[in-house]
């Protein structure tokens, strides 16, 4: 899938270098809060605990949020709410909705469903 | 607080140009979304991920070091459809397709109530409130987003400033908080009792909130309210109909009541009053729910996708009316039967009261059982009024201490230490303290289903081993303080060996009282084995062996216990050489008829058992009962296994195998010969039984519960006719067996029947025919 397996140009070294890294980098993310957007739109928002090579992710203390549905959208578009959570963009219009959300625990998402991935990181303690 | 769209951080906002469409085939027909909280920043890492992962070597794992593989197996795995329940099938939709601001007819508000009783009915048996009443759309819309207010709790929320509300919704959503508060109230007193989530009840509300911060009294005016409405209606709805409707409201107010009357536990007279009233409207609404129309759509199971629960959405549990009918009917009765076990009178009726309530065949429904939980244990003070010494003494000096000195309160004033007062008073509270809790289990645990109170009696036995042991201690330092003499004693096994006089014996009251208990209850556990339908046919000649093997030890010790009672009752009686006060005779008389209703019983269980064991040894014999074939395991050991929980016990000591192989086959005794003991057995059973059934109910010690006892016993009695019919069937087929000659076999057709088609559940009796055989 990524380009850097086809290239042949990398010697051993460099491919074990780069292995390292990708695990290190993996490893950073631990505990992290992640994001996570599958295929049918949902996000799932957990602490990340686990993956392998298919990036099947395990997440724990998960909440699973949901795109407001066409029914609440216009329900809510309608009357103006206030306080929000999420932003939506539809058509260069912008409308701020709650997002749905229920608990659900410990989850695992199968790599192969995965759109985007989000980590979580304190604005304030981040590199400059 | 959300940030808009131009103020995103600059990190966002260049990622949001990022290339998310190749990943995302949904692109085209949905806007991304954005997720805005102050102070966190989200970056986009999904094409960075999946490279590093890629690298992985097969098999490996980046994980948390705390997190085991083992844990993971309890994930739920997203996007399969039969662990995730957000999943969607493609093309369906989360929206709910009903509209809960379309009016309501009146029929229809009836078909949407009575649809909710069935539902809650369903609850109370078991089924989880995600499958029963929170399938309900109004329901739903009452409860989300969790109202904090009576005003914010319906199922249409901004209703503009002083219009009234339409008069069907208000009959709708009284009713709702109505059941709603009664469920908070019926799922708190569950949870506070003891039950087994999921076996008994499911306890989960899925993060609703049952109306937990509304006040009932609230509630209460908001149904007055409603029925009022009804009333002003008048003529635009139909008498039948308004009276239907008010029915139903009036049902919820009163089961309210009930409920707030339950937490008083005193009084039972006043507190059965809105159970009656259940009971007494039930029939009209069962006879007028002809006049609903049902609105299935109002009911939908994609409502679970957003409840906090892990299942995928499961069917709606359909109890017809029929059966819910039923099951209130029962829930009403029970409701107020179980209130009298507040009119307490002595400790054994109480316990009596408990066994017969619970051994109804269906058990009463876990609420009630709750109930009946809450009133006898809550905070530590027994039926509300009653400190579990009184509870305890009580029961002592029925079963073991008439009048004796160690039961008097008095000597707790005593504060010298060495009189022999101050000695009594201080054993008898550390017995107390250590019995309390083995005593009140037994009460307990036969508040739990039939299956679980077999189990907790098994590991209870053991529990009363240590208390007698425990006792016998305390037994004997009493015993010097009452200076007691030891008296010449002879057991029924020492007359049987033929020593003359026996031996010296001390009474030992609190042990004897420990042993009798455990030996009770090891009496119910075999015979929750019938009951549970725990035996294989050719195991009961031996089970019903063990089983007369206990009662005749329990009346062996009952007579011990007996004897001592009357020597030292004559005692008191002698030393002033004058009749005892009528208040004391009446102690020892009551005592003394325990002991007499405890022998006899023991006696009829130990002869009835004897009877069946020899039916069955016979039945065995004749080839009518075969043990299936068990290759790969023997008879001893499967023994040691069904006899597992009396074991530990070491008195009585669990006969040996070879005992109860001898004792359950009778080989040396001649098949006719069983049988001419087992009818004699059955005659004498049958004038036990007759008995039992002409005591009164202070001499069978049933205050409150009389009725069930006595149905019990005679339904044992029709157990003793059944067997005998047995048992004569099977002499008529031997005998003539017998004249044709040696080499004809008998042949007899045996049914075993269920538990549930028995007279009584403790004794299964065989169904005999003789087979015509030409």
């Amino acid at each position: 899938m990524s380009d850097e397996n086809i290239t042949p140009l990398t010697t051993e070294a460099e491919q074990s270098e780069e292995k390292n890294l990708a695990a290190l980098f993996l490893q950073s993310l631990l505990n992290k809060n992640l994001r996570v957007t599958t295929t049918d739109q949902r996000m799932f928002w957990g602490s990340f605990k686990c993956t392998d090579p298919d990036s099947n992710i395990v997440l724990q203390d998960t909440y699973e949020y949901r795109q407001p549905t066409f029914q609440t959208l216009r329900k809510q578009t309608s009357s103006s709410s206030s306080s929000s959570f999420l932003e939506d963009v539809s058509g260069g219009g912008t409308v701020k909705l709650d997002m749905t959300s229920r608990y659900l625990g410990l989850v695992v998402v199968p790599g192969e469903h995965i759109v985007k991935m989000e980590v979580e990181e304190f604005a304030s303690q981040m590199k400059k | 607080m959300a940030m808009a769209q131009d103020e995103l951080s600059p990190v966002l906002q260049e990622f949001d140009g990022l290339s998310l469409g190749n990943y995302n085939p949904y692109r085209d027909e949905m806007a991304p979304l954005m997720i805005s909280s102050e102070g966190i920043v989200a970056t986009d890492i999904t094409k960075k991920f999946f490279a590093a992962a890629a690298t992985l070597e097969p098999g490996t794992l980046i994980k948390d070091g705390y997190f085991t593989l083992f844990e993971s197996v309890g994930a739920l795995e997203i996007m399969d459809p039969k662990m995730d329940s957000g999943c969607l099938a493609p093309g369906e939709s989360l929206d709910e397709d009903y509209d809960v601001t379309r009016p309501l007819l009146p029929s229809e508000v009836l078909g949407i109530i009575d649809q909710l009783l069935c539902l809650e009915m369903a609850w109370h048996l078991g089924y989880p409130l995600s499958q029963t009443i929170l399938t309900n759309v109004y329901i739903e819309a009452m409860l989300m987003p969790c109202p904090t207010t009576i005003q914010d709790a319906d199922f249409i929320r901004d209703r503009p400033e002083g219009t009234p509300r339409d008069p069907m919704f208000a009959v709708l959503r009284a009713y709702c908080l109505g059941l709603l508060k009664t469920c908070w109230y019926v799922n708190e007193r569950i949870k506070f009792e003891h039950y087994y989530e999921e076996e008994d009840f499911v306890t989960n509300t899925y993060h609703r909130s049952l109306l937990d911060n509304i006040d009932r009294n609230e509630i209460r005016d908001e149904i007055m309210e409603a029925r009022k409405t009804i009333h002003n209606l008048g003529h635009r709805i139909s008498e039948d109909m308004a009276q239907a409707l008010g029915f139903r409201l009036e049902l919820r107010t009163a089961f309210l009541r009930a409920i707030e009357l339950s937490e008083l536990r005193s009084n039972p007279e006043s507190l059965s009053l809105p159970w009656s009233q259940m009971k007494a409207i039930w029939e009209p609404i069962n006879k007028s729910r002809h006049l609903g129309t049902p609105v299935p759509e109002a009911f939908s199971t994609k409502i679970q996708r957003r409840l906090a629960s892990t299942m995928p959405p499961r069917p709606i549990v359909q109890l017809s009316f029929e059966e819910t009918y039923g099951h209130f009917k029962r829930l009403f009765n029970d409701g107020i039967d179980v209130l009298k076990v507040l009119d307490y009178t002595d400790s054994q009726s109480l316990l009596n009261f408990v066994q017969t309530f619970q051994a109804q065949k269906p058990q009463p429904l876990v609420y009630i059982r709750a109930l009946l939980q809450f009133f006898l244990f809550k905070d530590m003070i027994i039926l509300g009024h009653l400190s579990i010494r009184h509870v305890m003494d009580d029961d002592l000096s029925i079963v073991v201490l008439p009048l004796s000195k160690l039961l008097d309160p008095n000597n707790d004033r005593c504060e010298v230490p060495h009189d022999a007062r101050f000695a009594m008073s201080h054993q008898m509270e550390l017995f107390r303290q250590r019995a309390a809790q083995s005593y009140l289990d037994i009460s307990r645990a036969f508040c739990q289903n039939r299956c679980r109170v077999r189990r907790t009696l098994c590991h209870s036995i053991q529990d009363w081993e240590t208390v007698q042991m425990d006792a016998e201690e305390i037994d004997q330092l009493l015993q010097i303080q009452l200076d007691e003499k030891p008296m010449m004693y002879q057991t029924s096994l020492s007359v049987e060996s033929g020593a003359a006089g026996g031996e010296p014996a001390y009474s030992l009251p609190l042990s004897s009282w420990a042993y009798l208990y455990k030996l009770r209850l090891m009496e119910w556990i075999v015979q929750l084995g019938f009951e549970l339908d725990t035996y294989a046919p050719d195991e009961l000649a031996g089970m019903y062996w063990y089983l007369s093997y206990l009662a005749k030890m329990r009346a062996s010790h009952v007579e011990r216990i007996q004897k001592f009672t009357v020597a030292r009752v004559n005692e008191i009686r002698l030393t002033p050489h004058t009749a005892l006060p009528d208040e004391m005779e009446a102690k020892y008389q009551r005592s003394m008829s325990y002991l007499r209703l405890t022998l006899l019983d023991a006696a009829v269980t130990w002869e009835m058992a004897d009877a069946l064991s020899c039916l069955y040894t016979v039945l065995g014999r004749l080839g009518a009962i075969v043990a299936p074939p068990r290759p790969y395991s023997s008879d001893a050991l499967r023994y040691d296994i069904r006899m597992k929980p009396f074991a530990p016990i070491g008195l009585p000591e669990l006969p040996s195998y070879d005992v109860f192989e001898h004792a359950s086959t009778q080989a040396e005794t001649s098949t006719a010969n069983l049988l001419e003991f087992a009818s004699r057995a059955v005659g004498v059973v049958k004038k036990g039984y007759e008995a039992l059934s002409k005591l009164s109910e202070k001499e069978a010690f049933t205050a409150n519960c009389h009725s069930r006892w006595v149905a019990g016993t005679k339904n044992c009695f029709k157990s003793v006719i059944a067997t005998s019919i047995a048992i004569s069937t099977v002499k008529t087929a031997v005998d003539k067996a017998t004249i044709r000659g040696r080499d004809v076999s008998v042949a007899l057709k045996v049914d075993i029947p269920r538990p549930d088609k028995l007279y009584h559940e403790w004794w299964i009796v065989p169904k005999v025919t003789e087979m015509l055989t030409s």
